[in-house]
């Protein structure tokens, strides 16, 4: 039995040493941080929308907008927080204490966000919740860049940098374990019955309204997450930050992955939070450098021809819904 | 005498300015295996989706397993016990045979807060606490999953367990791990059966469950609907097109023509009923062709 009783949480406690050696080696390469946290945020986004658009084959195309609720409320209290450490403790500890909080605090508000907009929207189909979705991503903008509070269009500035390589890492981690644990059981299941044919799921006992609500609202969580770890390495938050671009990016993503395929969303996200910067540095080496900084410019294009491309190769994305994995599962003895 | 498990008294829906069933009565005990025939659009599908509360019934009550499920919806009526399979077939296209059972054969749950107890604060009024309370359930039921606690592990061998069992039993088994788009039509139709009974009904409903197959593969089927029956003593009603099929084995025929029901009996008697002859079988009955099948 106490085998058993491990096995679910030993993967974090196994992973936690890892990503501590990480942070230890690679403290002085900021650079490499910096590019690796974006990569960190980026897989997080991606599994997570995947959860909702891959495996319950629903399509949201407002991520942006529960990114942008975890930012913000989770900045906002930690620019709160700051001036009240916890002065028993090392400073480093109190500020990872503080920062967790943050964390779960944002990605809480996400979450709620996730479920006040599933509860009606998802009895919508298609089309129809695309639009809500979007909507939704919207609104938050609206709302964030017309409140004083939030800075207007200005943003947020001063956030404490509490983001470590390790912290984000450990949410990718997780983001990745609850991904792949929702795959191996009856709720995966589900949802890929909804995915497949929502009234065949329906008839078979499957509550697909409540799922959908539910899936919605763990992938808010993640994306709300995402937006406070974000939140707490760059500079500054401000509603540019999370457009529908964003949202479009990270769709370009899971569909480039193989939508439902959650190793298919992570090397897509990795491979395409990269590319930006690898442009940058391979025409940073010409002789023109005004090249480099026109990347940003030339991101969407880009993200568009790809996706036309893959439409065109390869619709199914790079992994279809399969995982990498299922490649060398054998085939069972009896099969022809 | 059994109770009757699935029970419609006076059901009739309507499309528009279209009576698509009109006074539907029906009775399926444990052990039951019943028939519906009809020409094309006598209303047979609808009635299926009436009873299994796809459609809400314009008038008359539905009962599964004693409860009135009028307004319920789908999931929540297969809860009581009454599962189908689909004419134009619904698998889940891109999952293995055996995932497909899988989603039918649901975890129980282990809810925090007990159905009962739920169940009478909805009826006290309080709705919202109810809700609540549901959700918390559900949430819970997805803590075990996340977790890998070990009653979440047991549950999931079991369920892994019975389904391979429900595969072999329809002969699928060494189909397992083939994507269920890809099989061929008749194992479609067979696996859709595995799975309508991973759900663990009391009544089975079978829309032509035949449909698509040759002779020989539906005599087997129709010797394999009766094992099921005694096996997992369930109540059966099919829809069937081949009129030699379901004389063969279904003890009572309900015959529908534009909604109405025109016929209920034994097969001998139905094949007599001159309302039958004449709205259905006509040209065919004499020429002993199956109904149904394209002349
Ligand atoms: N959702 C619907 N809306 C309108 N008409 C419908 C609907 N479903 C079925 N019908 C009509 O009801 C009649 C009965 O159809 P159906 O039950 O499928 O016949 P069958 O006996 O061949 O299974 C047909 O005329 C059909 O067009
Ligand atoms: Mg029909």
């Amino acid at each position: 039995m106490s085998k058993d009783a491990l096995k679910g949480p030993l993967p974090v406690i196994l992973a936690l040493p890892v990503l501590a050696l990480l942070q230890v080696t690679l403290q002085d390469h900021d650079f490499l941080i910096y590019l690796t946290s974006l990569v960190g945020v980026n897989v997080i986004l991606a599994v997570s929308l995947n959860i909702v658009n891959g495996m319950t084959g629903q399509f949201s195309i407002g991520h942006a907008g529960f990114m942008a609720v975890g930012a913000y409320s989770g900045g906002k209290l930690s620019l709160e927080m700051k001036d009240y450490a916890l002065s028993f403790l090392p400073h480093v500890v109190s500020d990872q204490i503080s920062f967790m909080l943050a964390i779960l605090v944002g990605g809480a508000a996400a979450a709620l966000c996730g479920f006040i907009v599933g509860l009606p929207s998802l009895r919508l189909k298609g089309d129809y919740l695309a639009i809500v979705t979007l909507g939704f991503g919207e609104i938050i903008r609206v709302i964030v860049q017309n409140t004083e509070a939030f800075g207007r269009a200005l943003g947020l500035s001063g956030i404490p940098q509490s983001s470590s390589l390790a912290m984000i890492l450990f949410w990718v981690f997780l983001t990745l374990l609850v991904a792949k644990r929702i795959a191996d059981s009856s709720h995966g299941r589900s949802l890929w019955a909804i995915r497949e044919d929502e009234i065949a799921a329906e008839a078979m006992g499957v509550n697909t309204t409540g799922y959908k609500v539910r899936a919605f609202v763990i992938s808010a969580f993640f994306a709300g997450v995402a937006g406070v770890l974000f939140a707490h390495f760059v500079p500054i938050i401000n509603p540019g930050s999370f457009t529908f671009v964003k949202s479009m990016e990270v769709v370009v993503m899971i569909v480039a992955g193989g939508l439902g395929s959650t190793t298919g969303s992570v090397v897509a996200a990795v491979f395409l939070t990269l590319l930006p910067e690898g442009l940058r540095s391979a025409f940073s080496r010409l002789d023109d450098p005004s090249l480099a900084q026109k990347v940003d410019q030339i991101r969407m294009p880009i993200y568009g021809l790809l996706l036309v491309a893959i439409m065109l190769l390869r619709p199914q994305g790079i992994f279809g819904t399969h995982e990498i994995w299922d490649r060398w599962k054998k085939k069972p003895k009896g099969a022809t | 005498m059994s109770e009757v498990l699935l029970h419609a008294q006076k059901v009739s829906i309507q499309f528009g300015g279209l009576k698509a069933l009109c006074d539907f009565d029906l009775e399926i005990k444990s052990g039951d295996l019943k028939g519906l025939i009809g020409p094309n659009g006598a209303g047979k599908t609808t009635a299926f989706n009436v009873l299994t509360g796809v459609y809400r019934p314009t008038s008359g009550t539905v009962q599964v397993a004693g409860e009135v499920v009028n307004g319920r919806l789908p999931h929540q009526i297969n809860r009581l016990g009454l599962a189908r399979t689909f004419q134009n077939i619904r698998l889940f296209k891109s999952l293995s045979a055996l995932d497909n059972v899988k989603v039918a054969c649901l975890a129980e749950s282990h809810p925090l807060f007990r159905a009962s107890g739920i169940e009478a604060l909805r009826k006290s009024g309080q709705s919202f606490m109810a809700n609540g309370l549901d959700a918390l359930n559900n949430y819970y039921d997805w803590w075990r999953a996340l977790l890998l606690t070990p009653g979440f592990l047991r549950e999931e061998v079991n369920i892994e367990d019975r389904a391979l069992e429900l595969l072999s039993v329809m002969g699928l088994r060494h189909r397992a791990e083939e994507e269920a788009g890809s099989l061929p039509y008749g194992e479609q139709r067979r696996l859709e059966i595995a799975r309508a009974l991973g759900t663990r009904p009391k009544v089975l409903l079978l829309d032509e469950p035949a449909a698509g197959m040759n002779t020989k593969e539906k005599a087997e089927l129709m010797v394999l609907i009766r094992e099921l029956r005694d096996r997992f003593s369930l109540g059966i009603l099919v829809i069937e097109h081949d009129m030699k099929l379901v004389m063969g084995i279904c003890e009572q025929i309900t015959v529908l023509d534009h909604g109405e029901t025109i016929a209920y009996g034994t097969p001998e008697a139905v094949k007599k009923n001159p309302k039958v002859v004449e709205a259905y079988l006509g040209e065919a009955a004499k020429t002993d062709r199956p109904i149904g099948a394209t002349p």
